[in-house]
């Protein structure tokens, strides 16, 4: 193998298995939380259909969002690992020479530097990211606190963070897509093809491009040294029990986290519950008819008394004004009708109108037995007024 | 001279018979644009006057079997000014089962069931108001065998009733009151109906304005109150008539662009059908009995009454949770400080780093183009040299 073909480790399984989760949920969150921030578009409404609609959409991003807190806790822990246990260098903390790293690369670029200057394991493009990505996971962690628990937030802060919490996490979401869209996407697969988080190794010519101190390094040998057994040993003493309290207490407030509160109802009341829907007026329209007064025996037999009520409840709905009689008065009674008088006073048997109003005759009005009998009566007794 | 008399009798009765033809002409052509469909046709049978010589004053209702009167009686001056009347519909057009007298027997054992009967006579005419109807929820209720749902006579009365053109918002809200007298009685007190019922306001909303005249649909579906929103938005995003009540016209693009107006337009574009527990503008403001905001009493403009209508659906909210909605406003510098700086804080912020990102990525394109085209060869000598180094 030339040195030119030689690949150099840079990433182990787990930290590139790590990095797949990473990809999966950043890239869920960012797509359910953007069609969610610019819901209105064509583009996100085809997409929440597509999802199952904005309810799941929510769901999605949150669980994402459950695998993404969990990702972070993993990597604080892991970085216990290193930094206590193994004693590597904290080789993702900015420094001076980070700034004039990047100016040097700048000048050199646009051509005023012949030298590009020496980078460490992580120049100053990777330790952006980290950081960014840092800040990205305590912003988006704080505000989607907020946003998933109003109710718990609101019993300490003012209302008004509520709102705040949304612009920032929208924002914050903004850019945080726009700038691995820019400048992940353009130090690592654009301007060349980096394997090292899928096959974990990087080429001498991108080592010397990218991490020319490191690449130094190694070659003087001046790398990392195993530690000997005892003191790992004494080191993870410490470092174990830790670390599982730490997972454990970490994985609880992610789960306390995501369980804070139930925000609203999830049923609605029925729309209508406050008054009945269907509650009538009392109908009238027209006059209603007028109750029969009770019949005293021995005054009902006079037109006034009792037999103008049957009248008027059996005939006159026709035999008005117009209708050939009039049952109107008793005037108009005894005077008869059209085909001349309809009651002979003191002869029942030969007034007209007892055998037309008749039960049974076919005349639209009828009288009934009962009132047939009183009206009888009343001719015979001489039709009284 | 008896016939000189009887001739300018005769000129007398001549012209006022051709001034009635006349005005028959010009009213015949002034109403020219009916509801009906179908010209009503003249089936020949008794005359109005036939049957308004007992009908007119037929005050005493029969009794139906459920014991319910059956008013017989057409007052002959509303018949006449009534929409029928004046288009000269005859009483046997619609009771065309009558042709003389006895009338055959009426067999509706209760009024509910005789209305229904005269569903088809109106649907003669008014086809696509009977279809429409029957599409409502009132006709659905009506096919499931409602006893209270109305058919046309129920709001219709064909003797009386006016052209529609005639009738104000109160007097239709007064129809729908009938039987709705509960729901009718709280719009009465709304800040909608103290403005149409006392001071004969018609730029509120009366109860066909939201809920339709024939095709009524359910107000209880997904749909309804998914799509509710926009039967406010209507009025309340007219510049020109909010203007006279000094009445913002934002209120829609501020709530969809909050968290409960997004989640309800995205059901409704989206997922029609499936009802959200996010709120729509009546669940803050109330339906029949929507208020002013500045009322003492439940006005949402009062923080603790805002506490209670948020409790509604929030039932653990306290007293700041209600400031997290900007109460229809766009955040500025002096209302809503914070989310206004936090927007133009990344407003800054995100041009501001990519920007430089860009200009960074640009300056390293510019080396490679540069390098790979000026001395291709050179930069392996270079490598060359710093191996041998």
């Amino acid at each position: 193998m030339t040195e030119e073909q030689k690949k150099y480790m840079r990433f182990g399984v787990a930290r590139r298995i790590e990095h797949l989760i990473l990809i999966l949920s950043f890239s869920t969150l960012a797509l359910t939380g953007l069609i969610q921030k610019y819901a209105l578009s064509d583009i996100s409404l085809w997409l929440v259909s597509a999802l199952g609609g904005i309810t799941t959409v929510r769901i999605i991003h949150r669980v994402a969002a459950t695998i993404f807190a969990l990702e972070g806790a993993y990597h604080v822990i892991h970085l216990g690992y290193i930094l206590y246990v193994q004693r590597k260098e904290a080789s993702m903390i900015p420094t001076l020479k980070d700034a004039t790293d990047a100016l040097q690369f700048f000048l050199h670029n646009l051509g005023f530097r012949k030298e590009a200057p020496k980078m460490p394991r992580y120049n100053f493009t990777e330790k952006l990211e980290y950081l960014a990505m840092v800040w990205g996971f305590i912003a988006m962690g704080l505000t989607g606190f907020m946003l998933w628990n109003p109710i718990a937030t609101t019993r300490i802060l003012p209302g008004v963070v509520i709102p705040a919490a949304k612009a920032a996490h929208g924002l914050e979401a903004v850019l945080a897509v726009l700038a691995i869209l820019l400048w992940h996407f353009y130090n690592v697969h654009i301007k060349h093809w980096n394997w090292a988080m899928i096959c974990g190794t990087l080429t001498r010519k991108q080592m010397e491009e990218e991490h020319a101190e490191e690449l130094e390094k190694m070659e003087q040998g001046n790398t990392w040294e195993e530690i000997d057994a005892k003191l790992y040993k004494k080191r993870m003493s410490i470092y174990m029990p830790f670390s599982i309290v730490a997972s454990i207490a970490l994985v609880a407030a992610v789960i306390y986290f995501i369980t804070f509160e139930d925000t609203a109802i999830t049923t609605i009341q029925p729309v209508h519950a406050e008054v009945e829907i269907y509650v009538p007026r009392t109908p009238t329209p027209f006059p209603t008819a007028t109750p029969l007064p009770t019949m005293d025996p021995a005054l009902a037999n006079t037109w006034s008394s009792g037999i103008d009520a049957i009248f008027q409840k059996e005939c006159s709905l026709c035999h008005g004004k117009n209708g050939g009689l009039s049952v109107k008065s008793y005037e108009q009674l005894l005077a008869g009708g059209d085909t001349g008088m309809v009651l002979i006073p003191g002869d029942p048997q030969a007034s007209l109108l007892l055998s037309v109003a008749a039960p049974g005759n076919g005349h639209p009005g009828q009288f009934t037995a009962d009132e047939l009998a009183r009206v009888f009566e009343w001719i015979r007794d001489g039709a009284k007024k | 001279m008896s016939r000189s008399f009887s001739l300018a009798k005769f000129i007398k009765t001549g012209s006022l018979l051709l001034a009635f033809m006349l005005t028959a002409l010009i009213l015949l052509f002034v109403n020219s644009i009916p509801v009906y469909a179908v010209t009503p046709a003249q089936l020949g049978g008794p005359s109005n006057a036939e049957c308004l010589a007992c009908h007119a004053q037929a005050n005493e209702p029969i009794l139906l079997p459920s014991g319910e009167p059956l008013f017989l009686r057409v007052d002959i001056p509303l018949f006449g000014n009534s929409v029928h009347g004046r288009n000269g519909v005859t009483c046997v057009t619609c009771h065309s089962d009558i042709t003389g007298f006895p009338h055959p027997e009426v067999v509706a054992t209760n009024l509910h069931d005789y209305r229904i009967g005269f569903i088809g006579v109106c649907a003669a005419c008014h086809a696509e108001q009977v279809n429409a109807t029957e599409d409502s929820i009132h006709g659905r209720l009506l096919g499931e065998g409602n006893p209270y749902a109305p058919s046309c006579a129920d709001c219709h009365d064909p003797h009386t009733q006016p052209f529609v053109d005639e009738v104000n918002k109160a007097e239709f809200a007064q129809v729908c009151g009938q039987c709705h007298n509960g729901i009718y009685e709280q719009y009465a007190q709304s800040v909608h109906g103290k403005a149409l019922i006392e001071e004969n306001n018609e730029d509120v909303p009366g109860c066909i304005d939201c809920h339709g005249v024939h095709s009524i649909s359910d107000p209880t579906t997904a749909e309804f109150r998914n799509s509710s929103i926009y039967l406010c938005a209507d009025c309340h995003t007219d510049k020109e008539k909010m203007a006279k009540y000094g009445l913002s016209t934002n209120v829609l693009s501020s709530y969809v662009s909050d968290f409960h107006g997004t989640t309800v337009t995205l059901f409704e574009k989206t997922e029609p059908g499936q009802k959200t527990n996010t709120a729509v503008c009546y669940d803050c403001h109330g339906i029949h009995d929507i208020l002013s905001v500045n009322d003492p009493e439940r006005g949402l403009a009062i923080k603790e009454n805002m506490l209670m209508a948020c409790q509604k659906c929030h039932p653990d909210a306290s007293a700041n949770f209600p400031s997290s909605w900007l109460s229809h406003y766009m955040p500025d510098k002096d209302r809503f400080p914070l989310v206004y700086y936090v927007d133009l804080f990344y407003k800054i912020l995100i041009p501001t780093v990519l920007g430089g990102m860009a200009i960074f990525i640009l300056s390293d394109i510019f080396r490679r183009v540069r390098t790979s085209r000026q001395k291709p060869v050179l930069e392996n000598v270079d490598h060359d040299e710093s191996e041998q180094e």
